[in-house]
């Protein structure tokens, strides 16, 4: 991962981070804020449920009352006052006194308790209800569970005495507790209740309606129902359906013996708050990914504007590495980029400088070296002329007898040594006269096989050492783009070298193998090795480690290499042989 | 003419008027339309209107046969052999005689052979037959005219047919006589609620009522007609349903229910409660029924948590209720019986007209109607024979009886009977006896 990369990572991390921790925050606040409301708002819903409730209640009073002031009331109290009185005449009475007060429940009782007439269940006359004699006063309306024909209900039920001739006729009036007393609720927008109908020993899931009849997944309010059954007080939930939340107030519900008749649940929708809270979330959530996005937008720029000198510098450097020390970067910035890249500038100026310099004092020391390389090789086939005249003049002079046969002896002498000065110029010649490389398809194995037949007689010759020779040619290595006759001479040069090497004999290993996008060719002896400053300066030209070597031979075998645009180095260390590489480019 | 002279002319006159107002206070006035709303919509059949159809001899007030159609009979030994000598001068409705082989023709069928002998009718009946079965409106004698319609000979022929309305016209060539009312219009399928309305509004002369209307109507001012007990109100269990067959339900759901009250409450004290099938008026011995309530034995006979359905006719209110009240009872022994309105049932609440016709008919038609045994070999037509069938009828308590039921109308101040009540206590109407005391405004 690169400079740029990190930093648009880091960057992008930050700014995610960042994003959501703020939208973590908000929705947290919301969150509670929402609670809050939601918990006030249930608070006054349920209030208002209970005025509600309570009006009913007063409502249902205020009717019973009514029906107990009226004059057919009072008239039939009298009747039934008398002595073995007849229920007969009234026993459809309740029904049609329920109809014209829009009431669910009404029965007429006599001062012992008999049913006189029943709306809900007409058929129960002359049946006593004996708890309408435990108590002497009515006042508020109660709850009650109503027998029916075939069920039980529960009802909110209000009484009434009618007195006359010394005995009480009883108006027991009320209202059905069922879905549609919840209907007929004006209920607050999302708002809804419950009813259950505490008949059975254990929880009734049919016994839970709602407006809308039997209340659908009612085994999830269960637990709340339990709870205030086992409790007898108001509990409070919130319950979890698919479509959102919804707080529930569970009401007891008890009758006049304080005996649990039945929960009302006040469910309080939460649904809408909870739907603006993930509004509220997914704006967040919007806000956030844009942020991120910005983030990342801004931390790309800023990563590259910040990164672009640094790159800048890296290709300088490159280029630099790459020998083009004229090299030069543009950075305007003033912080601490521009002062590297200044800096870099300068430094190349200064290589500039210095390579100059360098050249130059090499160049003095190459011809120095020229110099003291001619002089020494021309000084030693200069010195055997100069005896061998000095010889003919003694000769001339002191046995001229003799001159004639000396005369034929020094003019074989001084040929000798004008061809072997003739040779030495030839060869300085040749290495000043390298032509360039004539490129064409070449097996180098071929090259390394033919070398070694050509130079097998002299590694078996008596003058030296036996040196063994091994070779190991590369499979694949294919044909490489390259000039023939000198990669030939560079490798007789190296194999010269080598026998030259080892005295006192040894391997000479040779060998080829492919490499990536090249061809390696590697040359080795186990001679006396090479020093860390040899090596360094082996390649410099007529610098040789023999006595008597003109330090052409590896300045030419490094010539060859570098005008086929390949590499050569050596590895090599004192008494453990030296190892020649040269790579060149397969093409 | 002198002033004196005419205001004694005017007084006259006056006093004339008076006295002519008071004579027709008293005595039948001809004219007028008798508007009767009836419940149930009856068929166009020759049983279903006695002021039309005639038969050979009719029941008095006091259920015995009178001459009708035929002035005088005679019978053999066996009383299976009949001969009926026709009145004379009798005319259907579309001005036919009525002829010998007319009525032979009518009374033919069902076990009975009849044949004219000049001016009489001999009849074949393979049974002995009573001569109040010759009153049976089944009896009725009729023919059809050349467009196929029924012609009767009673006082009121139908002059107008619809399935919920009958218009009936006065049949001026009545051998009894022209009857008083001009027409009678006949409403049927009303409600009871719509009946007592009409008649409290005066569209309405002759309704209809229920037990629990009569006390309504009698304050509207109107006169209560009242025949003898004529229904048999009866809980019947169907046959091959398993809690049916339970003979100690039966008996537990027999007494555990208490009469009394339903009588006194929900029948306004209009009927009797029903030990037996037969009413005491037909009977006699119909006391010998117990109709007690015994809800201590009647819990030792229910075990386990019974639940049977028990049906009453839809259109019935005061058999719903009172079903609704033998639930009530049921539920104290322990028996559970889940009312229902019509269809099938384990129980059912059934009402059973009653025949006029004597004590041994009755049994017999009841006996059928409610689907006990079939009882048409007696061992002997004798009382004591007589109640043990019934009491054999009985025993399973497959029906129980539980009232006797009157038919009860209630008439507008305005309809006056003259010789007799306008209604029999066989339940059955005489209109011809009807006049109407004012027109209409």
């Amino acid at each position: 991962m690169n400079f740029r990369t990190r930093m648009l990572v880091s960057f992008a991390l930050a700014v995610v981070a960042t994003a959501a921790l703020v939208t973590w925050v908000v929705s947290a606040m919301t969150r509670r804020t929402f609670e809050q409301a939601d918990d006030r708002r249930t608070a006054t819903l349920v209030a208002q449920f209970r005025r509600e409730f309570e009006s009913r209640r007063e409502e249902l009073v205020r009717r019973v009352e009514a029906i107990a002031a009226m004059q057919s009331t009072l008239d039939m109290a009298i009747e039934l006052s008398r002595p073995e009185p007849d229920y007969a005449p009234y026993v459809n009475e309740a029904g049609a006194l329920a109809a014209a007060h829009a009431l669910d429940f009404l029965e007429l009782l006599a001062q012992d308790g008999a049913i006189v007439s029943s709306a809900q269940w007409p058929a129960r006359f002359g049946y006593k209800a004996e708890w309408v004699k435990e108590q002497t006063e009515w006042k508020d309306a109660f709850l009650k569970s109503e027998e029916l024909p075939n069920e039980t209900a529960l009802a909110m039920v209000a009484v009434r005495a009618v007195s006359a001739g010394g005995s009480n006729l009883y108006v027991a009036g009320g209202y059905r507790l069922d879905r549609g007393f919840l209907g007929s609720l004006v209920l607050p927008a999302g708002m809804r209740v419950l009813l259950y109908h505490n008949f059975e020993p254990r929880f009734s899931a049919p016994a839970l309606t709602d407006a809308a009849g039997p209340a659908r997944d009612a085994e999830r309010l269960a637990p709340l129902i339990e709870q205030v059954r086992a409790e007898q007080r108001e509990v409070a939930r919130t319950i979890e359906w698919p479509d959102g939340p919804e707080t529930f107030q569970a009401i007891p519900l008890a009758g006049r013996q304080n005996e649990l008749l039945g929960v009302l649940l006040v469910g309080s929708s939460r649904r809408e708050l909870a739907a603006l809270a993930a509004r509220i979330r997914w704006a967040g959530a919007l806000a956030a990914g844009f942020g991120i996005l910005l983030g990342i937008a801004l931390s790309y720029w800023l990563a590259r504007r910040l990164t672009g000198p640094v790159a800048q510098l890296v290709r300088g450097a490159r280029e630099v590495a790459s020998g083009n020390w004229n090299t030069r970067v543009s950075v305007a910035s003033r912080d601490e980029i521009g002062e590297l890249a200044r800096a870099f500038n300068s430094m190349t100026q200064e290589l500039i400088g210095q390579r100059d310099r360098l050249l130059q004092a090499e160049r003095v020391a190459a011809w120095r070296e020229l110099a003291r390389r001619l002089a020494h090789e021309l000084k030693n086939p200069l010195f055997p002329l100069q005896i061998t005249i000095e010889t003919l003049q003694r000769a001339k002079e002191q046995a001229p007898g003799e001159f004639d046969e000396i005369f034929c002896e020094s003019a074989a002498t001084l040929l000798a040594e004008l061809a072997n000065l003739k040779a030495i110029v030839g060869r300085f010649s040749d290495f000043a006269k390298m032509p360039a490389p004539q490129l064409e398809p070449v097996d180098l194995n071929e090259i390394v096989r033919s070398a070694a037949r050509l130079f097998d007689a002299q590694l078996h010759a008596g003058n030296h050492a036996p040196i063994a020779p091994e070779v190991d040619c590369g499979p694949g290595l294919g044909l490489i783009q390259a000039d023939p006759e000198q990669v030939t001479r560079a490798l007789h040069n190296l194999i010269l070298n080598a026998i030259d090497a080892m005295p006192e004999g040894g391997t000479l290993r040779i060998r080829t193998r492919r490499l990536e996008g090249c061809a390696q060719l590697e040359v080795s002896d186990t001679g006396q090795g090479l020093t860390k400053e040899e090596c360094e300066r082996l390649f410099t030209p007529y610098y040789t480690t023999k006595r008597h070597g003109t330090g052409l031979g590896l300045a030419i075998v490094q010539s060859v290499v570098a005008d086929h645009h390949g590499k050569i180095s050596v590895e090599s260390e004192p008494g453990r042989g030296a190892t020649f590489r040269i790579e060149l480019p397969a093409r | 003419m002198p002033r004196s002279a005419f205001h004694l002319l005017a007084a006259a006159s006056l006093l004339l008027g008076a006295a002519s107002s008071l004579d027709a206070a008293r005595r039948p006035r001809y004219g007028g339309t008798l508007r009767v709303e009836l419940r149930v919509a009856r068929a166009l059949e020759a049983a279903e209107w006695p002021m039309t159809f005639e038969t050979l001899v009719a029941l008095d007030e006091s259920g015995r046969p009178q001459p009708a159609l035929a002035i005088s009979w005679r019978h053999d030994a066996s009383g299976r052999r009949w001969q009926f000598h026709l009145r004379p001068n009798v005319k259907f409705h579309d001005g036919s005689p009525l002829t010998a082989e007319a009525v032979a023709a009518a009374l033919g069928g069902s076990g009975w052979s009849a044949r004219a002998a000049g001016e009489e009718v001999v009849v074949q009946t393979e049974a002995p037959a009573p001569l109040p079965e010759f009153a049976d409106r089944r009896r009725a004698v009729f023919v059809r005219g050349a467009d196929g319609s029924l012609q009767g000979t009673g006082p009121f022929r139908l002059a107008q047919w619809e399935p919920r309305r009958a218009t009936l016209a006065a049949y001026e060539d009545h051998w009894a006589g022209r009857p008083f009312l001009d027409a009678v219009a006949i409403e049927m399928g009303r409600s009871a609620q719509q009946q007592l309305l009409d008649l409290e509004l005066g569209k309405a002369d002759l309704i209809e009522l229920g037990p629990g209307d009569v006390r309504r109507a009698t304050q509207s001012g109107a006169r209560i007609w009242t025949s003898a007990p004529v229904t048999l109100m009866a809980l019947r269990f169907e046959r091959g349903r398993p809690l049916a067959e339970d003979a100690k339900l039966r008996e537990a759901l027999a007494l555990s229910i208490d009469r009394a009250a339903i009588l006194n409450v929900l029948l306004q004290k209009r009927g009797e409660a029903a030990g037996g099938l037969l009413p005491q008026w037909l009977s006699g011995y119909a006391v010998l029924f117990s109709t007690a309530r015994d809800a201590a034995r009647a819990r030792q006979l229910v075990t386990g948590a019974p639940v049977l359905s028990l049906a009453s006719d839809p259109s019935d209110a005061l058999a719903r209720m009172i079903a609704d009240r033998i639930a009530v009872n049921a539920r104290e022994v322990g028996l559970r019986l889940l009312t229902q309105a019509g269809g099938n049932a384990d129980v059912r609440l059934v009402r059973a007209r009653i025949s006029p016709l004597g004590a041994e008919q009755a049994l017999v038609r009841l006996a059928a109607s409610l689907q006990l045994p079939d009882l048409l070999h007696l061992s002997s037509p004798a009382l004591e024979s007589l109640y043990a069938a019934e009491r054999a009828l009985l025993e399973d308590h497959r029906v129980i009886p539980l009232f006797h039921l009157p038919e009860i109308y209630g008439a507008s101040p305005r309809v006056k009977t003259w010789a007799t009540p306008g209604l029999l206590r066989a339940g059955e109407w005489r209109l011809d006896d009807l006049w109407l005391d004012s027109e209409l405004p």
